[in-house]
């Protein structure tokens, strides 16, 4: 079947239309009305996720890029929506991610924050990620960085408990002013190279004085960098993924610092892959700050959910190092750290999804999540149990899963390339992994059963909620596996798609296939020394 | 002249809506971001050129490009693009503004509860008893309507007596029940 540049929309407008229908009768409120959200929102999520798959095949298994320029505008003019392998990757993890979570969250969220419209707040999140994915040029990349930003400003704090109010502010200052520093760099970007299409970007970036090149990616690391939660701009991320309910740590857990991670691959890839060799040194820091921070970090939380959330830190410190060796190594082996970052990424989101929920399982079971005050869950939910071991032993990299495979390739590369300090700094952070994910299930799982410190939950009560709340996470658990035996296939993919993104020039052929110019344009940022008279006689 | 001037404004907005952001009140920390998004919106201005009296308007289209030539005109797209950042950045502020007072409302306090409290206080940096204490928290109550619907809106969370308890889980039940 031939897929069409026009089925880029669907992701962004199957959410969106949805939700907006959810909308306009939400306020007629009652239980009948939230089992409509609840079967909309599924549908839409089945439609993104067949759309997802549909441009995957394509765009990944056949390596074709799709570009819709909307309303017919053509591309410095209009919008460009793009997608190629990366995109499409992202895009179908995001709604395998999206939809598994779903159940969970329809198991576990309550009558009144679904009545607060938490289903639309869902798919509006879900349309801000996809459309991060697809953004082709700067400033629609920051209206949906803001649309998915407002959605999980809301979805964090809804119910309004003191913990939610309290990160819900550190959340939001912290990611505004990530946002503001993207927007410096957008308007730095248009007054020194008169466009924010990602393709001129890249195509005029050359021309430009180092001093704006370096101030630009200097601007887009930290910006990205932070929504990333890499090494000195995490603390958003552990002061507030522990209060909202496990639900929605599950789904920001999955989605949200991997826009971050996404930009920076985009971003470093497409505009400056010369700063990719030069900067090497300062992203191979980085990256080793962020993978031991991480794991330290998660030694000393008191509580699952703050374990596995502070610990995504660690894992975007190996996606980062993957991205720093993405140019280096031999030409046979080109991209081959890209590759490597990007399964790693696919393995990040499928299994740390997977672990939240089941993190959150545990905590509804024991009624806190305070690994002082529970243990000896193996013998009551046996089939819990396996589950979250399974997907820890996965997480640490464990060989018949996926991490086993994501870690190896990653740290190929850095043997490869000799980056004998990261690589052993990278062994020692798996390390760490394996003793953090040890002590979650010893102290939760293993030794005398402690009485819950409360009345359990309500919820476990009905069994059609239970099978919900695990169904998801066994078939996250099976899909890691999945990747895990079928490791070199995924990873072959996974090379190709890292080759395509790293194809600057088709890129650029393929958005805009005007005439190149040689001048820049005339803004508050450059001399107009050479006016527009040259480029438009140019053009005559 | 004017260009420096902006200069200028940009970077004194910038620098007044960090050091605001770094206070500890609330208030402060609403004004600081106001102020950022200022700065930035000022910032995209400038990303255009700076003219003056030349609207991008041409009234011939044969002689546009004399027109260009002679005179570069304003560009209209930085006034797009900041139409599009105020309307995104008023949002995010009402956002904020209703978060912050239904959180000075729910912990009756200015003072924002860090992370890194523990390490800042005197003794044990891994004593976490504090924090603890914030973290028994409810994620499955939701007081979000009773709390509205009632005059505990301006005292805080109700606690309900132990007494009331076994009203209480029965209302959770019948919340619980299958949709």
């Amino acid at each position: 079947m031939a897929v069409s540049a026009n089925l880029l929309a669907v992701p962004v407008a199957a959410p969106l239309l949805t939700a907006a229908l959810i909308l306009l009768f939400a306020r007629w409120g009652g239980r009948t009305l939230i089992r409509h959200q609840i079967a909309l929102t599924a549908l839409a999520l089945c439609i993104n996720l067949a759309a997802a798959a549909l441009l995957f095949r394509a765009a990944a298994g056949q390596g074709q890029r799709f570009v819709l320029q909307l309303g017919a505008w053509s591309a410095p003019f209009g919008i460009t929506v793009y997608g190629d392998g990366l995109s499409a990757t992202l895009l179908l993890m995001t709604a395998l991610v999206a939809l598994a979570v779903y159940p969970f969250a329809v198991a576990t969220i309550d009558y009144h924050r679904a009545r607060m419209g938490f289903h639309p707040l869902y798919l509006f999140l879900l349309m801000g990620v996809n459309g991060a994915f697809l953004a082709g040029d700067l400033f629609n990349l920051y209206v949906f960085f803001e649309v998915l930003l407002m959605a999980s400003f809301v979805l964090l704090t809804v119910g309004a408990q003191p913990a939610q109010t309290n990160s819900g502010i550190r959340y939001v200052v912290l990611n505004l002013l990530a946002s503001t520093v993207f927007l410096v760099a957008a308007g730095i970007a248009y007054g020194t190279l008169g466009t924010l299409n990602f393709a001129q970007i890249a195509e005029r970036l050359p021309l430009a004085s180092p001093a704006v090149r370096t101030v630009f990616a200097g601007l887009l690391l930290v910006g990205f960098g932070s929504k990333a939660a890499i090494f000195p701009l995490f603390f958003w991320l552990p002061a507030s993924y522990h209060t909202p309910p496990p639900a929605v740590t599950a789904l920001f857990g999955g989605l949200l610092t991997k826009v971050g991670v996404y930009t920076l691959f985009r971003s470093f890839t497409l505009f400056f892959p010369e700063l990719l060799q030069d900067w090497q040194p300062v992203l191979l820091t980085i990256a080793s700050a962020t993978m031991l921070v991480g794991a330290l970090g998660a030694l000393a939380q008191p509580g699952i959910r703050r374990v596995l959330s502070f610990h995504i830190i660690s894992h975007v410190g190996f996606m980062l190092m993957g991205l720093a060796v993405a140019l280096s190594g031999n030409n046979l082996a080109f991209g081959f750290g890209l590759g490597a970052a990007i399964i790693y990424l696919c393995h990040h989101m499928i299994i740390k999804t997977a672990l939240i929920m089941a993190g959150g399982a545990v905590e509804l079971h024991m009624g806190s999540d305070r690994l002082a005050s529970i243990g000896g869950l193996v013998s009551r939910q046996p089939f819990l149990a396996f589950l979250f071991f399974t997907a820890a032993i996965s997480l640490a990299g464990v060989p018949p899963f996926s991490g086993f495979v994501s870690k190896l390739s990653l740290l190929q590369i850095t043997l490869d390339t000799r980056h004998w300090v990261v690589s052993g700094v990278s062994v020692f952070a798996s390390l760490l992994t394996m003793m953090n994910m040890m002590r979650l299930w010893r102290e939760s799982f293993w030794g005398d059963y402690s009485r819950p410190s409360r009345v359990p939950s309500r919820i476990l009560q009905s069994s059609v909620r239970q099978r919900l709340m695990l169904t998801p996470v066994a078939v996250l658990v099976l899909l890691s596996l999945a990747l895990g035996i079928w490791g070199e296939p995924a990873f072959r993919l996974s090379m190709q798609v890292a080759q395509q993104a790293l194809d600057r020039q088709a890129y650029i052929e393929a958005v805009s296939p005007s005439a190149q110019t040689s001048t820049l344009p005339a803004g508050l940022f450059t001399v107009p020394a050479e006016t527009v008279s040259t480029i438009l006689s140019k053009e005559n | 002249m004017i260009s420096l001037l902006l200069a200028f404004a940009v970077g004194s907005l910038f620098a007044c809506g960090t050091y605001l952001i770094m206070r500890r009140g609330q208030i402060k920390l609403i004004l600081g971001l106001a102020l950022l998004s200022h700065g930035v919106n000022l910032l995209l201005f400038g990303s255009g050129r700076l003219t003056e009296g030349r609207p991008p308007i041409f009234l011939n289209k044969a002689d546009y490009a004399e027109t260009l030539s002679s005179s570069l005109p304003a560009d209209p797209l930085p006034q797009a693009l900041i139409l599009t950042a105020i309307v995104i950045s008023f949002g995010i502020t009402a956002f904020v503004i209703v978060l912050v007072n239904r959180r000075h409302t729910v912990t009756q306090t200015d003072y924002v509860h860090g992370e890194l409290t523990p390490l800042l206080r005197e003794g044990d940096p891994f004593d976490f008893s504090e924090s603890a204490e914030l973290d028994q928290y409810d994620w499955l109550a939701y007081e979000v309507d009773e709390v509205y619907d009632s005059e505990e809106l301006l005292t805080g969370f109700p606690t309900l007596p132990p007494s009331e308890q076994d009203e209480s889980t029965a209302m959770e039940q019948d919340q619980y029940r299958w949709p």
